[in-house]
């Protein structure tokens, strides 16, 4: 059927891989080139020239002459080759080779034909180690550098650098300009080169149409429009396409191309898309996917052949919930499961699923990273975002704190997390402390000499920290005697620290009452939600006015200090107070709860504190 | 420069600003005595350091206090950058 194209079916590469394989056309045979190789008439070969590069090239890939050669011309290669060698440049016009920082010499193109650039003439840009910046930032860049604008075809990277197609030399030569115009994070020049080259694969071995109909004919018949998913395992040995000699090796970006252009015009909201056991070592083709179908929340890529997460990593911008990348070298090379999770996990944030296996979930609070942007001049509260940022935190986390199972918590640490608990030593009392539940995990410093087991007592990975919490008795925090303290923000941390009192539920110290003091470092995790990095505990017994206070139950209140109901004649006492004091209602009354509403008592105290100068100029502000 | 105190709720920024409050503390002599103290490493190779203990400031009675310390090394000296400093005093509730 398709003779006439004489299809080598084992022998092409169609990729753009790092060996630097001879691209070749569809015309051609790699053993009759070679037989042809001595005649140097390039004309016999019928109008596609693969050239293998005899001098070194960035990469090893070739380059493709123009098509159109003048008939009249006998160019003989070898003499070019010397040519080139004495750095002759060839300026024209259009199309001037960009610079080199080396100054290694280029391939000058063979006689004037691609001087105007005949129309539908192609080149190749290539960004040196492009691999670093990430790909969207970057083609953002360069298409608001560039004075006309383009179109890349064939995205993909070589080793370390990427390199892309755009047709015509307008625009190739305003891509030319661009170079060293943007800068890198670390402020190095980013430089762009520029060379005409052949059709890009995509191009060059597109599908025929009726090719494209079998396809398109296949696919559907491997979806599943309830589901909106598309199952495309081993799709080259699928039946109708071998049947009709039509061969989908997905590894090739024509038919990459042809398949992604097929699922955007006719299943451009799919939710899953299945491409297990084709083979694929790499995802730049796959990568186009992310314009043309950005529904897509379930990809399966098992059983194929990718090498690294980095390869993973050139998807992310499919906002993916399920993953599966089982049977794939790259899980092999993680040390352990938790790496290879958190490794996937960076370019896929809202994974919820690997490999069939639920994830943990972060705590995701909702409130936009912008807003966590505030320097410390702020009040100490922050913006009313931040307080509610860290309130919301802070009862989702203790929620799951005093749930009885703390596993939940695994979500709110980071990795590398620190967490220790200390208790206070007092000299004067060797007695063994009511706290002695938490006696074995105390790393109060001061006491604490040995270096081995303050070491060991710093617990450090997610899961060592969750185990030890787990072990401590269960607890019930009560929110409204919380007081939070946001010492230090910044875009990328947030401290605090949290000052409270919580009961104790079961066990020999049961309802009995501890003050604690907490101290929580913060960093967001893309797309709010927060980790924790550090995690202080102090614990004490509380003074008697901490354990007078009635306990509400731990549900969140909107802020951290709240009135407790007082009686008329109590009010009026506050009233009084507050007028002879000069503190404010609820500074005073706090100072009468505390003396039993004693008022002569109170009064007392409040001289002597105040004489003391260790009352706050707060008690002082009136609060409208 | 860019340090930061919080003291009992009230924040200060800068050398000068720290400098002023903690001059202006009203008292004379104070004593400190630390009851338990932690420290972390933090990702951004920071230390924070945790203190608790007692204090007692000309005649007042003891009284416990809470102290954090957010220490940098800046040029191979270890400055505090943040400073929290709390009172066990009040409980809010």
């Amino acid at each position: 059927m398709y003779s006439t194209l004489q299809k080598d079916r084992t022998n092409r590469t169609e990729e753009y891989n790092d060996s630097g394989s001879l691209p070749r056309g569809r015309n051609r045979n790699w053993s009759s080139f070679r037989g042809n190789f001595g005649k140097r008439n390039p004309r016999d070969h019928g109008g596609y020239e693969p050239w293998p590069s005899h001098h070194q090239e960035h990469d090893g890939n070739m380059v493709m002459r123009d098509v159109q050669k003048d008939p009249q011309v006998r160019w003989t290669p070898y003499t070019i080759r010397h040519k080139n060698r004495r750095v002759k440049w060839h300026n024209e016009d259009h199309i001037q080779r960009a610079a080199w920082r080396n100054r290694k010499p280029l391939e000058r193109e063979v006689g004037d034909n691609t001087k105007d650039g005949t129309p539908g003439s192609w080149f190749k840009i290539t960004i040196p180690y492009g691999r670093k910046y990430d790909k969207t930032w970057l083609m953002n860049s360069i298409q608001s550098h560039c004075s006309v604008p383009f179109t890349p075809v064939d995205f993909h990277y070589v080793k370390d650098w990427a390199r892309f197609f755009v047709q015509d030399a307008g625009p190739a030569s305003a891509l030319r300009d661009v170079s060293y115009k943007i800068s890198g994070k670390e402020n190095q020049k980013i430089s762009i080169i520029v060379d005409p080259s052949a059709e890009p694969y995509s191009v060059q071995n597109k599908l025929e149409p009726e090719e494209m109909e079998q396809l398109k004919l296949a696919m559907s018949k491997r979806y599943d429009v309830s589901q909106q998913a598309l199952d495309l395992q081993t799709l080259r040995f699928d039946p109708d396409l071998v049947d009709h000699d039509v061969d989908i090796i997905l590894n090739r970006r024509s038919c990459m191309a042809a398949t992604l252009q097929i699922i955007e015009t006719n299943f451009p909201k799919l939710l899953s898309l299945n491409l297990c056991n084709n083979k694929l070592y790499q995802l730049d083709g796959l990568s186009d996917i992310i314009q043309k179908a950005p529904t897509i929340k379930i990809l399966n890529l098992s059983k194929n052949e990718l090498n690294s997460a980095w390869e993973v990593g050139k998807m992310k911008g499919l906002k993916l919930e399920e993953l599966w990348l089982e049977g794939n070298p790259l899980c092999d090379t993680f040390r352990d499961q938790s790496t290879y999770i958190s490794a996937i996990k960076e370019y896929f944030p809202k994974l919820l699923r690997l490999d069939g296996r639920e994830l943990p979930t972060p705590i995701v609070v909702d409130v936009d990273i912008p807003y966590l942007i505030k320097p410390c001049k702020e009040s100490y509260k922050g913006s009313e975002m931040l307080k509610n940022l860290v309130l919301q935190f802070l009862q989702q986390y203790y929620f799951i704190y005093d749930s009885g199972d703390r596993r939940g918590l695994l979500g709110a640490y980071h990795d590398e997390a620190c967490f220790s608990l200390s208790i206070p030593f007092n000299p004067e009392d060797p007695a063994p402390s009511s706290l002695c539940e938490y006696v074995k995990d105390n790393r109060n410093i001061k006491k604490l000499k040995d270096p081995y087991l303050r070491v060991q007592l710093l617990k450090h990975t997610k899961h060592d920290i969750v185990l030890s919490l787990c072990v401590l008795p269960r607890t019930q925090h009560d929110f409204s005697s919380f007081l939070v303290d946001m010492w230090y923000q910044t875009e990328r941390v947030l401290c605090f620290s949290v000052n409270g009192v919580f009961k104790e539920v079961v066990g020999k110290s049961q309802s009995s009452v501890r003050a604690f003091t907490r101290t929580f470092i913060i960093v967001p995790v893309s797309n709010s939600s927060l980790c924790i990095v550090n995690d202080q505990l102090f614990l004490r017994d509380t003074t008697p006015n901490e354990t007078q206070s009635p306990f509400f139950m731990p549900v969140p209140t909107p802020t951290s200090r709240s009135m407790p109901t007082v009686s008329q004649e109590q009010q009026e006492m506050v009233q009084s107070f507050s007028t002879q004091s000069g503190m404010n209602l609820e500074w005073s009354q706090k100072c009468l709860q505390d003396n039993e509403w004693n008022y002569t008592r109170a009064g007392q105290a409040f001289t002597t504190l105040k004489t003391g100068g260790k009352i706050p100029e707060e008690a002082f502000k009136q609060i409208p | 420069d860019a340090s930061c105190l919080t003291w009992e709720g009230q924040q200060f920024q800068g050398k000068a600003a720290i400098v002023e409050k903690l001059s202006s503390l009203p008292f004379q002599k104070i004593q400190h005595s630390i009851t338990a103290q932690d420290h972390q490493p933090t990702p951004d190779s920071c230390i924070i350091s945790m203190v608790v203990g007692q204090l007692k400031a000309d005649e007042d009675p003891i009284m416990g206090f809470h102290q954090m310390f957010l220490l940098k090394n800046i040029n191979d000296a270890w400055v505090c950058t943040n400073d929290m400093f709390r009172l066990a005093l009040h409980n809010f509730g």
